[in-house]
């Protein structure tokens, strides 16, 4: 008799702790109701790229020497270069470039190594089209630039987490000139450089 | 106990003013309500799809639906819409007339259902004798016409997903009709208009929640099975049956399972305001508020605003548990087959009939708080 009362009791608590979870979590996703949306609106509202974004290539062709580095230290041999080799200036002449983005991983070893910095990361990363084959992007759409989020007046600019201030996660509604959290690089050197000297 | 608006009387006898005669006039009255309720039931769906689907983006801190009409509030129409113009597929080697059949028979018992809900003193379309337990025996004959799509499907996942349905329908029913029988215990009656009736007359004070705490929970998990709402969506649960018995449906068919799970949500959240929130009772009885202010309850407008707010409140009452069930969907995960059958018969069922005992035993002692 003592057992099944102590089960029941058992039991009787099993079941009330259960209750108290479910109110717990029903407590947690209520809290949640109040919170801004974090809903980036994609084409009317966009993130802006960080600084080390990785996107679309921009190549300038007259600073291209033609010496194929970018061609070995790409994991695929992506690039095209198409030179000739010019007897009167005896230098190589560049004829065509291209890259094939609907290849490319976007590594960026060729932007690391290019001895003449004549390729370069942009922050483009809008990139679909109805056909793969206007991804191989020739010496002309290579040198373009893309357009600037935060100049274009269709488009809401919005801040990255790491770029918002300590505590804030919601880009929305910041106030004009709000830090991100932590020191900017060129605040870090400042303080460095008193110490080294 | 004041009559308030009967629309039905004075309708009839408008028209018998107008040369009518009696049997035609009220054969005139019969299908007003009923189309009225039928129109507010549909409409019931698109209000509880926007909100099923807002409440859920913000509880995920999305913004939900936005661009089909204000705030995404044709959202559901757009869906309709497209589920009207969808191709209507039945599957090789079903069985083409329980497939079409499936559908209708669930969709139509909820909607039945409908018939003794009561809004009002008077805004019901028949205050029936035997009242809830219509909505019980209406209400079992949904698994059935699960039963019959999923094993017409010709695909075992339908069938798997019917045959819970059906399981699950089954174990759940018995708690609800005992938890719906203390309910009935207490009101002396099984016309939902008498259960509100006994609960009227102290406002909030008066109703079935303080007195069958534990017979609330109960009804409200076992109509959460019943409507197969998530924490018991087991029939239809994604990632092991696909879709349970709706997987081979398309089309208009598709959008009837749709239909019929938001108006069976509307219905147990209306049946439960009915049962233990008050129904239409507002939270301080109109009786004191007509003393205080020294108007008559007789007075026409008196009567008007009274009955609006009595729609108005089991709305509410039932919306709130309509937002109580999405937020639960988002809090609660899924139960396992096991678990969802151990907690039907084996706690649900005990518990129920203890409460039923308990409040059979309070009847017997306390009269006079427990309906004597």
């Amino acid at each position: 008799m003592l057992n099944f009362l102590k089960q029941v009791g058992d039991y009787a608590k099993g079941t009330a702790e259960a209750a108290k979870y479910i109110g717990q979590g029903l407590s947690v996703t209520f809290d949640h109701m109040r919170r801004r949306p974090v809903t980036v609106q994609y084409p009317y509202e966009k993130l802006i790229p960080s600084e080390r974004f990785r996107g679309r290539i921009h190549f300038e062709f007259d600073k291209c020497i033609s010496c194929e580095v970018c061609v070995r230290v790409c994991p695929i041999n992506l690039p095209v270069v198409d030179w000739e080799f010019d007897k009167a200036s005896k230098k190589k002449k560049l004829k065509h470039y291209s890259i094939d983005f609907g290849v490319c991983i976007f590594c960026g070893n060729c932007v690391e190594y290019c001895p003449t910095n004549c390729l370069s990361m942009t922050e483009e990363y809008e990139l679909a089209t109805y056909d793969r084959h206007e991804l191989n992007y020739d010496s002309v759409a290579l040198g373009r630039l893309p357009y600037k989020v935060t100049e274009d007046p269709m488009v809401t600019p919005l801040r990255e987490l790491a770029y918002l201030p300590k505590g804030v996660m919601d880009p929305h509604d910041l106030p004009k000139n709000s830090r991100r959290a932590g020191k900017l690089p060129e605040e870090i050197l400042a303080e460095i450089k008193p110490e080294s000297k | 106990m004041e009559q308030g608006i009967d629309l039905q009387s004075t309708f009839v006898d408008a028209l018998m003013d107008l040369g009518v005669p009696l049997g035609s006039a009220k054969a005139l009255w019969l299908p007003l309500p009923m189309f009225l309720i039928l129109v507010s039931a549909t409409v019931s769906i698109f209000v509880t799809v926007w909100l099923e689907r807002k409440i859920s983006a913000a509880a995920q801190q999305r913004i939900g639906p936005e661009y089909a009409g204000p705030l995404g509030s044709l959202q559901a129409v757009a869906d309709g819409l497209k589920l009207i113009i969808k191709e209507d597929i039945t599957p090789a080697k079903s069985d083409p007339l329980l497939f079409t059949l499936g559908p209708a028979i669930v969709v139509i018992p909820v909607f039945l259902s409908f018939l003794i809900v009561p809004f009002g003193q008077n805004l019901v379309i028949t205050d029936l004798g035997i009242g809830i337990f219509l909505w019980i025996s209406l209400s079992s004959i949904t698994p059935i016409g699960l039963l019959m799509s999923g094993y017409s499907s010709n695909n075992k996942y339908s069938l798997l997903g019917g045959l819970r349905a059906a399981a699950q329908s089954i174990s759940y029913e018995i708690p609800l009709a005992l938890a719906v029988l203390a309910v009935v215990l207490m009101s002396n009656s099984l016309s939902t208009i008498d259960i509100v009736q006994q609960q009227s007359g102290y406002g909030i004070l008066g109703w079935n929640v303080w007195r069958q705490p534990v017979g609330f929970m109960i009804f409200w998990i076992a109509a959460l099975a019943e409507a197969e709402r998530l924490p018991f969506d087991l029939p239809e649960a994604e990632e092991e049956l696909v879709a349970g018995y709706q997987t081979e449906y398309s089309g208009m068919k598709f959008g009837l399972f749709f239909v019929g799970s938001y108006v069976n949500l509307v219905l147990s959240a209306l049946l439960v305001a009915v049962l233990y929130l008050g129904g239409w009772d507002f939270l301080i009885p109109i009786e004191l508020i007509s003393r205080w202010t020294g108007i008559s309850e007789s007075t026409p407008w008196l009567q008007v605003i009274t009955a609006s707010l009595g729609v108005m409140m089991t709305l509410l009452k039932a919306y709130l548990l309509v937002f109580l069930a999405i937020l639960l969907r988002w809090t609660v995960p899924r139960v396992r087959i096991d678990q969802l059958l151990d907690l039907g018969w084996k706690f649900l069922l005990p518990i129920s009939l203890v409460n039923l005992l308990l409040t059979a035993a309070l009847k017997l002692a306390f009269p006079i708080a427990f309906g004597g």
